[in-house]
């Protein structure tokens, strides 16, 4: 105990001296970590800024000679004297996409999340989980490849003939589902979409799904909930805001693939009531189009990027409302 | 603190005559439990009276959750956990394989530990349980909500906000949601496992002042690690030590004369 004493005394002797050095190094340090996040954090707006700012510039002439009609105009000439380009036939190639992909990859996507986590036998877990990751990881060439050669093919030869026989005369779905079947479709680069955008809403649902407390299920179950009503009752609600972060993702993805879209949608301008019919993208149409544009022809494609960036914004804005409704609907 | 001074606190909250006996309710036989490979439960004899309060107390590890968590199959949820025995809801088989869950637990609610309302509104919290069982309208939903809501002692603290989330709710007052909830659905027997252990003195107080109120309609078995707390509310108390029951009595004479040596020594704090 003295001796403890003795050395403690020493060694504040010896203390403020070496203290402050050491303090010294250590707030140089945190100086210098400091500016390097908030750089990070900074050059982020930038860029920002800085992409919204050049695509302004770079659709400026196009904007000028088309205005607000641009967006409501149907005909995409560039090879016309002066060239004509409107863009609707591209923003709804988009929604429509993207909208069929995620009614199609949501409840799939949530379904085998709800299937890995509450109902799966352990053995089987880990493989499915392996197999969702890798599709996540397929580069988006290959699966417009496969959509051209292999999912194409199908659809047109068997799912497009049997919807087309099955809603002939029905009023609104007969113009839906109408002929002739093709290889190139809306209908099918949506399917490809929803494969795509899969993995992403399983992923996050898993996770979070993971995050609910295993006594809040037993409380559920207790009352004697089924597992269906366990998982739409407790489950989901319990998670709403992680699983919706993910369908955010995924539709953003959704709305911005390119090169599998590119493949097999058809590159046709011209809106058509049925989803069998090929139709364009944004993306795919400036993927498309943009290697042998000049002049207004490439303003109008610098244009319809601007347009993507837009719509996914207010897409996104959109969800975030939906989600504060939501929240205040549950009472938080 | 010394054995007497322990007594006699305790003893000093029971009942001096004891209820007579009750008709059984749940009937346990031989009943054992395995984890796996490890012997949980070893042999457990005992009968829950119809409308008392049965607590069961013992030191961590015992096997007393393990046991409330046979009574609603709850083990049910998680593989490799068996029972073997006889257990007996009345009539009914309650270990029986092809027996129907979701209706043995509506039988047989469970309040948890934590309180655990389900992410939505207060009213819903309550007739979400309704719901699954009964088809009823608007109007006589809001009558069982309320009369669910004053069964757990929370009406008067909520009427105003049945639209506010459950979880905004404080510990306390989750713990009584959930034992309203549990009441709404009309359950033979409740379980409630440790339920004060994460309440504050004030909000246990009530939580046991209910628990007594509804031992008049329903059979109730509790877990507790407060021993104060078993001789408040209970009829019959059950020391279990290491999986086994060691001894089953009136709560009154476990907490004042018990016959084993070990009930003795957990009750009077020497160990545990």
């Amino acid at each position: 105990m003295a001796d403890m004493a003795v050395q403690s005394d020493v060694m504040e002797a010896a203390g403020p001296y070496d203290r402050a050095k050491a303090l010294s190094a250590f707030k140089l340090g945190d100086l210098t970590f400091y500016w390097i996040t908030r750089i990070s954090a900074i050059s982020v707006l930038l860029i920002l800024g800085g992409i919204i700012l050049s695509l302004i510039a770079g659709a400026w002439p196009a904007m000028k000679e088309y205005g607000f009609a641009f967006l409501w105009t149907q005909r995409w000439a560039p090879s016309a004297d002066p060239p004509v380009l409107g863009a609707l036939g591209p923003i709804y190639g988009t929604l429509i996409t993207s909208v069929i992909a995620m009614m199609v990859a949501i409840p799939v996507g949530i379904g085998i999340a709800v299937f890995l986590t509450e109902l799966c036998p352990q053995m089987l877990r880990r493989p499915i989980g392996i197999a969702i990751e890798l599709l996540a990881g397929i580069p988006s060439i290959i699966y417009g490849m496969w959509g051209f050669f292999v999912l194409g093919p199908f659809l047109a030869n068997t799912f497009q003939p049997f919807m087309i026989r099955l809603f002939e005369g029905v009023p609104v779905l007969g113009a839906v589902f109408a002929g002739p079947p093709s290889y190139l479709s809306l209908f099918n680069a949506a399917l490809i979409l929803a494969i795509m955008v899969l993995p992403f809403i399983t992923a996050i649902s898993v996770d979070v799904f993971k995050t609910v407390p295993p006594v809040l299920k037993e409380a559920a179950y207790g009352m004697g909930c089924t597992t269906w009503e366990v998982v739409s009752n407790v489950v989901i609600p319990y998670t709403r805001v992680g699983v919706i972060g993910g369908i955010m993702l995924a539709l953003g993805r959704a709305l911005g693939e390119t090169m599998a879209v590119t493949f097999i949608i058809g590159n046709s301008f011209r809106i058509s009531s049925s989803i069998f019919a090929p139709g364009t993208t944004i993306s795919a149409a400036i993927a498309s189009e943009f290697a042998e544009s000049d002049g207004l022809h490439q303003s109008g494609l610098i244009l319809l990027g601007l347009l993507l960036f837009v719509l996914t914004f207010f897409v996104l804005a959109g969800a975030r409302l939906m989600l504060m409704r939501l929240e205040t609907k549950a009472g938080k | 603190m010394t054995e007497l001074s322990v007594s006699t606190t305790v003893a000093s909250h029971v009942p001096q005559v004891p209820l007579p006996e009750a008709p059984p309710k749940v009937t346990v036989r031989n009943l054992n439990f395995y984890y796996g490979e490890h012997h949980a439960l070893k042999n457990i004899n005992l009968t829950l009276g119809t409308n008392r309060v049965t607590a069961f107390i013992g030191p961590s590890g015992c096997g007393k959750s393990t046991l409330l968590r046979i009574f609603n199959r709850m083990y049910d949820l998680y593989p490799g956990q068996r029972a073997v025995g006889q257990l007996m809801l009345d009539q009914t088989n309650i270990l029986d394989p092809k027996l129907d869950l979701n209706l043995l637990r509506a039988r047989v609610g469970m309040v948890f530990q934590k309180p655990t309302p389900f992410p939505m509104t207060i009213y819903e919290n309550i007739a979400f349980g309704i719901r699954l069982y009964e088809k009823i309208s608007k109007s006589e939903m809001d009558d069982r909500v309320e009369k669910a809501l004053r069964g757990g002692a929370l009406w008067n603290e909520v009427k105003d906000k049945l639209n506010a989330s459950g979880l905004s709710l404080s510990g306390g007052q989750q713990q009584r949601l959930c034992i309203a909830r549990t009441v709404a659905v009309r359950p033979e027997v409740i379980l409630f496992d440790e339920p004060c252990s994460a309440l504050d003195p004030i909000s246990t107080a009530k939580v046991e002042e209910l628990i007594q109120e509804l031992s008049e309609d329903y059979t109730i078995a509790i877990v507790t690690h407060n021993m104060q707390q078993a001789a408040r509310v209970s009829d019959k108390t059950a020391f279990m030590y290491l999986g086994e029951l060691i001894e089953f009595d009136d709560t009154n004479k476990i907490f004042t004369s018990p016959s084993d040596r070990r009930t003795q020594d957990y009750i009077t704090g020497r160990f545990g």
